[in-house]
């Protein structure tokens, strides 16, 4: 535990050092809007999980670097460089830190959230890592009124994994998030999460909720986006407490 | 049942939204074509000027409405964020002339 504390510090302080990225309102939930053409960031998340009901000793840090393009007003592209994680507990089968995965994401804008009924983007995943590849869609609803954002997303999650990545599994997602403007350098907002998990895509598991509050802060060229989700449901195997920072620099 | 529980008030929120929600930037019509055209400004620039003011300001901040500004703050406003919103030269006049237009419009 006071491992993962120093670690996640230490990865937080890394993080707000020399890094920037498209002004992200929240960090669990995709908003509809695309970087503009032209535009170049870099993304840092960490996310610290802890305490899972059925092992109070677990930790799990998660990284990513990310960077992120802006193709036209309406298309963006992004590479997740390396996602990697350090894990413990009394469930983890080996201790330590492990490279995951990297991956190519997609966004493509339908409408705008500001002047349309309602900002739509659908948004394509392809993560592939060692004994793991993954494929992840969402649909992304956002509605800009003045200073207040709501969003929701919609997600559909396939893996395969193992040594022959025999083993495929389905999840549905869906979050929902509203975000406040107090100033244009500070803003706070609550996000809701909904996981559905289906292995071997044969029967859906009991579904799980996360809820906590956000808070968002932008300068010059830098932004940094904070989110705290307590579990709702008594899932014993997903982490009663998460939190995730992102932390982006726009070039 | 939990599933349908937390979609349901999603889209009521989001319909909500969309119902009580007026556009901060009004549509290039004729009161606007007239102010930019006194200012000689064509309707082409007029419209790319909305369409860029509606796409690369709301990816960092809530989309302010044009009467939010004065016309005299308003070039400084947009000069302090055109770097961020890949704004140049030509993109940044018309997001320029299509606020001052509807501004003067209204």
């Amino acid at each position: 535990m006071r491992r993962a504390c120093l670690y996640l510090c230490a990865a937080l302080v890394l993080t707000t050092l020399p890094c920037l990225a498209g002004a992200r309102r929240f960090t669990y939930i995709y908003e509809a809007t695309t970087s503009p053409p032209g535009g170049f960031e870099s993304e840092n998340w960490v996310t610290w999980k802890t305490d899972k009901p059925n092992d109070h000793a677990f930790d799990q840090v998660d990284f990513r670097h990310e960077i992120e393009f802006g193709i036209t007003d309406h298309f963006q592209l992004a590479v997740y460089l390396a996602d990697w994680f350090y894990e413990d507990g009394h469930s983890v089968e080996n201790e330590g830190f492990a490279y995951a995965d990297s991956a190519l994401e997609l966004i493509y804008n339908l409408s705008s959230p500001a002047a349309d009924l309602l900002g739509v983007a659908i948004y394509g995943e392809i993560k592939a890592g060692y004994r793991t590849f993954e494929l992840e869609s969402k649909l992304i609803a956002q509605k800009d009124i003045g200073p207040l954002v709501l969003a929701y997303n919609a997600t559909l999650e396939a893996t395969w994994e193992g040594e022959d990545l025999e083993e495929k599994d389905g999840e549905i997602q869906q979050s929902l998030g509203a975000s406040y403007e107090i100033t244009p350098h500070l803003l706070a907002g609550v996000e809701l999460l909904h996981e559905i998990a289906i292995p071997e895509w044969r029967e859906a598991e009991r579904g799980f909720f996360f809820a906590g509050p956000n808070v968002s802060v932008r300068g010059g060229k830098w932004w940094a986006t904070a989110t705290a989700l307590a579990q709702l449901t008594r899932a014993g195997d997903e982490p009663n407490f998460q939190l995730r920072t992102i932390v982006g620099y726009e070039f | 049942m939990i599933f349908r529980a937390f979609l349901l008030p999603a889209l009521a929120a989001l319909i909500t939204g969309c119902q009580t929600a007026s556009s901060p930037a009004p549509a290039v019509n004729a009161a606007i074509i007239q102010a930019g055209r006194s200012e000689q400004v064509s309707v082409a620039t007029l419209r790319q000027g909305r369409s860029l003011f509606l796409t690369r300001c709301i990816s960092c901040h809530a989309l302010p409405a044009v009467a939010a500004h004065t016309a005299g703050e308003w070039p400084r406003l947009i000069d302090e964020m055109a770097g961020r919103a890949r704004l140049d030269g030509k993109k940044r006049e018309a997001v320029l002339a299509y606020i001052l237009a509807a501004q003067a419009s209204r």
